[in-house]
Formats: C-alpha cells, structure tokens, sequence
C-alpha cells in the first residue's frame, strides 16, 4: 500500500512522514485515534456479517492463523508452520507459544477447534463454503492442531489468512453477548464497547505480537484506543477530519483534487484489494447467446478512457476475471485473451448478426449505485451507441443488482433482449471464479461442463506450478467466450485521507488496514 | 371529551392498521426476490434460501402472509433483524430516545423562532421588515433540511469552531436540533404571521386599544394568546414533518436515532428492520397526534364540538 504517483508528486504522506523524523518532531506514544468510517460493522462475530467494513474491525479485534503479505502471499502467523499430509488431505498446525486471548486465557489448539466447530455448527459461518470441505479438527496437544478434508482444496492455506477465519477464543462461549457485546480474540485491540449504528471502541491490548502482518511494530499497538466512529454523510466526515474530530476517513470522492491541492490532508489508496469491476451478461437468450454480441460489447467500449475521465489515476485497468494481486493475474497473459477497444471489428461483429444502422441491438446495461459509476455508464452508452448498440441504463443498489442479474438468467417466459451488467467483486484467491461460474454459478449464468471441469481442477490442485496453469486455463476460457470480461480494478474507492499527525498508518493486501505502526505526533 | 378522544384513537388505529397493510405489500413491491436480494453476499444454498422464504413466511399467500404478520405485530414482535439478527422492537427503542430528544428540541426551536418571526412580520405588516421576515421565511421552507445541515456545519464546525460535527451527547443535539428547528420554523412563522394579522383586525384587539390598554398587553396576552391557536392546531402535523426530516438530518449529524437506522436498513436492505421502522413511524405520529389533537380540545373547546 502506498500513495499513487498520480495522486501526489512524490509520494506526500512518505514525504511528510520522513520530514517528522527529520525535523525531530515528536511521535508520541498512546492517544486515542478516531476512523471515521460511511457504516457500521454488522457483527462482532466473524461467523455472522459478509461486509468489508466488519472485517476491518475483526482484523483489529482477532487474529488469523496465516496473514497476508504485502504482496498478497499467506504466510505463517499464528501458526509458526504447517504440515501438510501425502495425499493433501490434513494439514497440521503448530502454533505460537505464549499468546493470550484478551481474558487472559492462552490461546491454543482448542481455540482453533471452537473457531472451526462454530464455523459448522448448527448456525453455521455466512462464508462456511470458503473455509473448504472440512470434516473434522482434532486438537493433537495444546499448541497444535489437525483440520481434515474430504477433498484436496488448493484455497485452503489463502482462505486462513483472510478475516472470515479470524480465529474466536474459546473463552468466547461463556462471554454473554457474543457478536453484540463482547467478542475475545489475540488481535492487537480489545473490545470495550460497541454502541450500534454509531461506534466500536477498542483499547490496546498489551499481550499483543505480531508474527506475520506486514509491519514493523512487532509488540503491542502504540496508540491507546481506537474509535471507529460511523459517519454516514461524506461532507460531514471531511468536516470531522478538518476540524480533528476524526483522524482517518474515507473522503467524498468529488473532494479528492481539493484535498491534493491543500497542504491540510494526506490520502492513502489501498492497492491489492482484491476487487475488480467486469462485464457479464444474460446468456439464457438474444442477443447475448451469441458470443459476437458479447464480444461486440467488449470491442466497443473503452474502460481505459472511461475510468481516466471518472477516476482520474486511482483506478486501473483491468483485462483479468481476477483482480490485481490475487494469485493467477497477470496482465501479459490476460491481455492476449482480453478486447481491446475497437469498434470497427464491434460493427463488423453486430453486422455479421445482421444488426446494422437503421437497425440497432437493443439491451440494458445495470450498473449499481455509487463512486460516480453512472457517468461511467454514460460513457459506455454512448461509446456502445457509436457501434449502434442502443442499451438504455438501469441503476440499482448491488444488492437488487445482484438478484436481478440471476432473474434476468432465470427467466424464460420472455422474449425481451437479454441484459448485461457491470458487476464487481473482492475475493483473495482465483476461487472466486469457482463461486460465480461452476454449474451456472452464483448468478445461474454461462454453464458448461467443460469449464465446470476445469473449476473444479482449480480447487483440487494444490502445488502452486500446477494450480496456476489450471487458473489461467479457466481465465482463458472464460475470456475467449467473453463470458466475463475484465474492466478495471478496484472498483470501490477504498480511498483514506489522514490528518498529518497520522504516522505509520497502512492497508495491507485485500483490504486489511493496519494500526500496529500508528503513532500520533504531537 | 371521552367520545372525542376515542373517536381520536379509532382513527389512530385505523392509520396504523393501513400503515400494517402496506408494510405487508412492501416487500412484493421490490423488483426481484426480496430473499435474494437481502441474502446477496451471504454463502446461502438454495435450500437455505427456500428455508428463510419459509421462515419469513414468504411461501405464503399473501393474505396470509399479513395476517401472521399482523398476529405477530399484536404481540409486541416486529421480527429480527438481517443484520446482526437483533429483535426490530428493541432495537427500534434503543435507539428512539435519540429521536425523540431531536424533534422535541427541533420543534421547541420551531416555535420560539418561528412563532417570533410569524408574530414580528404581522406586527410590522406591509413593511421592509415584513418582507425582510417572509423571505427569510420562504428561502427556509424551499432550502433542503439537508443542505441548510451542511451550511450551519460549515459556518459553527469547520469556520467558527464551536460546535461539534457529529456525534452523540448534548453539544452534538444542536446542530442537528437547530437545521431541523429552523427548517420547520420557517413553516411556522408563515402561519404565525397569517393568523396574527387575522387577529389584529378582530374587534376584541380594536377594543382592547380603545380600553386604552398598554400596547405590550393587547399583543401578548390578548392577540398572541388567540393567534397561537391554529399554530397549535398544526403541531401535530408538524411533529410529523419532524420525523420525516430527523431521517436525514440524522444521518448528516451522525445522530444516532431511529431516523439513520432506517437509512442503515435500507442499504442493508434489512427488510424486517424496514418494516418495523415504518409501522413504528406510523405507530408515533399516530399516537402524538391524537396527544395534541386533545391537548388543542382542551385548550379550545370548539374544536371537539366541532367533530
């Protein structure tokens, strides 16, 4: 994580941070630090929410058995190392020695057992299917620890660095409110309070220590507590940062140049989210049946222009079905499968189909709400227009986006034109492609058994040289058949402005903000 | 007077009964699966999905999908929430208070600088000071809540600094109290003005000045005190007015009422928490209004007369 060139000549906030050391200003220890964030958490229980804004409170609350790199790689965290048995079928954990959940109690292998139980329990985990087939979890002595599969599951290891595994004390049972009310892990913060819809409060934790996040700091948080303050209304959380009620928060996106402009501000942008923004369409029927109307589609428009119009250089770019970072990308590669914007060959495409002038393929385009996509759309529209593709807008919340698209698949009472949509999502391993496209996938779109076959490889194979060449064998598939067609990456605007007196603050890979280093000059 | 007042509560009721009806409707309202769309995100199997349809009740036909909502809604349970799984009553309890402190002090505002401004204006009728008041008046009632919250952020927040942005406790009530305060003010100072110059051209105001009475006295206790009435009469319908806008200013101020849990349901797309939040709304406005529809009986016996 580091600023954009394009942002900010040179890098301000690595300026401004060295330029304290420099000048000898004061770094002091302790403070309260406030992150004024758009919503709430939706639970303390890693088994009970899906959000990225709940995740980025678990990471400060809990730890994971692996953790993310810079570069997005898992590597040992909580678990000092692994074993992994002939057939790839049980993996052995050894764990840290001497780390206590924040009731004092030694972390240990019956914590992983509670935390993986629970995960399959009566009221199972909301992201259970990613933890893998597991069957079962035999504690071997106190400090390690065997998770069994039914199956080899090449995103297992990745999956354990993630936030949905953060790792539940087993002390957590006996705690009254678990998930409202209190919430025990090992991570750098303990819960004090969590006031719904307005804020979690969390001090240090003074028995912290970091084995495998990408800081410097390897002992317990310098700062004293950390509000996470819910502030819906953009303009109000730039005023709070102004007038130092908050210390961090997202900014409203029309005010990023302002802010690069002034001196009173800095701005991280997160990289290696894990998110990307692609095309997918409505395959039951006309036109997109036809692969020439969804190539057309991909020849026609133009995301590079688009994105640098609407996002100026905080977005990229994207040819892959998987974003940036996520193993299996690789621009180079994708590239060669992918559309680049050429609305000749999109009109020859349409003319082929017997579309033509006087004659326009008629569809619509969803788009979901937010980040100023809807003059991205306009610029898709009218570049689509030009090819002589007519497809009207239509702008929901993702959440209905999410279930029209799967109606839209559903449907076969209709001889209305099929539809197709800008679609995102944010995962940290190519498994992703797993949940959206085998057997139809989450939106019951492009079905074939050939690309099933070649999902399920991706899941099996474990060693990584293999594992690749499965991923890009599915990459290539499905962008030949422009079934899912990369656009940009990330897509949200993960986007952080700072206060100078903010030091040391950082988003790892996928979204995982780091406090561990934070210090509040005075 | 008890006739009036249960005649007062069966139209309460009958709000509230059609406010349970539409919140039954809402939900088929929504293009797409209301269980797909709540559910998007989750790692929910088709089974789980046909098993939250069932237990929603959503399987159902739709009259008797209200009539088990109704038969829950009579005992108290409005349900639990999507997100977090919490029970909607009280969670809806928890957070009204916040509300309640918020258009309370909203409306005490509205009253003293409304009524002021309504009572400034008549008195100086025809005059700059008259227009001056009125426009004032007009560019409150046209100006978003929203965007008149945001202009007295930036002018007592970020310019003078002596007021907090958001937040919860008493310092972070006035910018909220005061955006919604003044906004529906400016509605009041409007019918202030109008029935205070109906009442200065009444024969009871003339004859109080012919009595030789001191100028002080015929406006505040004979003129005002009859003026005030049909400001009175439109509290209630003011109340609600306040509601509406506590969902916005709330959610500016980051005011932790009723108001932003209902903009947080609808991004959450939560529908159980909609729904409990709007029978609730209802529920309010019905019951503060039969309040003051008595309150105002009581003061002016006509009015029940009247009915």
């Amino acid at each position: 994580m580091k600023l954009r060139k394009t942002l900010t000549l040179p890098s301000r906030a690595a300026l401004l941070g060295s330029a304290f050391v420099m000048a000898g200003l004061p770094a002091i220890a302790g403070g309260d630090l406030i992150w004024a964030r758009y919503g709430d958490i939706d639970s303390l229980d890693p088994h009970r929410a899906t959000s990225t804004l709940s995740m980025q409170v678990w990471d400060q609350i809990y730890d994971t058995l692996l953790a993310f790199d810079e570069d997005g790689v898992a590597r040992p965290n909580l678990a000092a190392s692994w074993e992994v048995s002939e057939d790839g079928l049980s993996y052995t954990f050894s764990l840290q020695e001497g780390v206590l959940c924040h009731d004092g109690s030694a972390f240990g292998a019956e914590d992983v057992k509670f935390t993986i139980d629970r995960a399959f329990g009566d009221n199972p985990s909301l992201t259970r299917t990613s933890w893998g087939p597991i069957t079962g979890v035999e504690v071997v002595d106190d400090l390690t620890v065997t998770v069994t599969l039914e199956s080899t599951f090449g995103a297992f290891l990745p999956f354990l660095a993630d936030s949905f595994s953060s790792i539940v004390c087993a002390s957590n049972a006996e705690a009254e409110g678990f998930g409202t009310r209190s919430a025990i892990g090992t991570g750098p913060f303990k819960l004090v309070s969590w006031v719904q819809g307005d804020e979690v409060v969390l001090e240090r934790n003074g028995d912290y220590r970091n084995f495998g996040k990408p800081v410097e700091n390897a002992g317990p948080v310098h700062l004293d507590r950390l509000i996470v303050r819910t502030i819906p209304e953009p303009q109000t959380r730039l005023a709070a940062l102004r007038t130092g009620e908050a210390h961090i928060a997202e900014p409203p996106f029309d005010d990023i140049p302002d802010i690069l402009a002034g001196d009173e501000l800095n701005l991280v942008v997160a990289e290696n989210t894990g998110q990307n923004v692609f095309w997918q369409y409505t395959v039951s029927r006309a036109p997109f049946d036809d692969i020439r109307a969804r190539q057309a589609v991909a020849h026609a428009t133009d995301p590079e222009m688009a994105i640098e119009i609407v996002y100026g250089g905080t977005n990229q770019r994207e040819w892959c079905p998987i974003a940036a970072g996520v193993f299996g990308n690789d621009q180079e590669f994708c590239a060669q499968y992918g559309y680049p914007y050429d609305p000749d060959r999109a009109r020859e495409l349409l003319a082929e189909m017997g579309y033509g002038p006087g004659n326009p393929l008629e569809t619509t385009m969803y788009v979901w709400t937010g980040g100023n996509r809807h003059i991205l759309a306009e610029i898709f529209q009218a570049q689509l227009a030009d090819v002589g593709i007519r497809a009207s807008i239509e702008i929901m919340d993702i959440g209905t986006m999410n279930a029209r698209v799967r109606e839209d698949n559903e449907r076969t009472d209709t001889t209305a034109p099929g539809t197709f949509n800008m679609m995102t999502w944010g995962w940290y391993d190519p498994d992703i492609l797993f949940a959206l496209w085998h057997g139809g996938g989450a939106y019951a779109g492009y079905q074939s058994d050939e690309l099933d076959a070649m999902l399920e490889l991706t899941r099996e194979l474990t060693d990584e040289a293999a594992r690749l060449e499965a991923v890009q064998d599915v990459i290539r598939y499905l962008m030949t058949n422009a079934i899912h067609v990369g656009l940009y990456t990330p897509g949200w605007e993960w986007i952080f402005a700072l206060r100078p007196e903010v030091e040391g603050f950082k988003v790892g890979a996928f979204l995982h903000p780091m406090f561990q280093d934070v210090r509040l000059t005075d | 007077m008890l006739r009036f007042i249960v005649q007062r509560l069966f139209a309460a009721a009958i709000t509230i009964w059609i406010a349970t009806i539409a919140v039954t409707l809402l939900i088929h309202l929504v293009p797409g699966d209301p269980v797909r769309i709540m559910y998007a995100g989750f790692q929910t199997t088709e089974a789980e999905i046909e098993a939250i349809r069932a237990r929603l009740g959503l399987d159902q036909p739709v009259w008797r999908q209200y009539f088990m909502y109704l038969g829950r809604v009579l005992q108290g349970d409005l349900g639990h929430s999507i997100v977090g799984n919490q029970p909607v009553l009280d969670t809806l309890l928890q957070r009204f208070p916040a509300t309640l402190a918020l258009t309370v002090s909203a409306l005490v505002i509205a009253v003293v600088v409304g009524g002021s401004l309504g009572f400034f204006a008549a008195y100086k009728r025809g005059t700059a000071w008259d227009f001056g008041a009125m426009t004032l008046a007009i560019v409150g009632v046209s100006m978003p809540h929203f965007w008149l919250g945001l202009l007295l952020l930036f002018l007592f927040s970020m310019t003078l600094g002596w007021l907090p942005v958001g937040g919860s406790g008493w310092r972070n009530l006035i910018l909220p109290a005061l955006t919604l305060g003044l906004a529906t003010g400016a509605v009041i100072a409007r019918l202030t003005r109008s029935a205070m110059i109906d009442i200065f051209d009444q024969d009871f105001v003339r004859t109080a000045h012919a009595k030789g009475l001191p100028k002080t006295l015929v406006l505040y206790r004979h003129a005002l005190r009859s003026g005030l009435v049909p400001v009175v009469s439109m509290l209630g319908l003011q109340f609600a007015y306040l509601m509406g806008g506590a969902i916005v200013i709330e959610n500016v101020f980051a005011w932790n009422g009723v108001g932003r849990l209902a903009i947080q349901a609808v991004f959450a797309r939560d529908y159980p928490l909609i729904q409990g939040f709007i029978l609730f709304f209802a529920t309010v406005v019905a019951l503060v209004s039969v309040v003051i529809d008595v309150t105002y009986a009581l003061l002016d016996p006509r009015i029940r007369y009247g009915t």
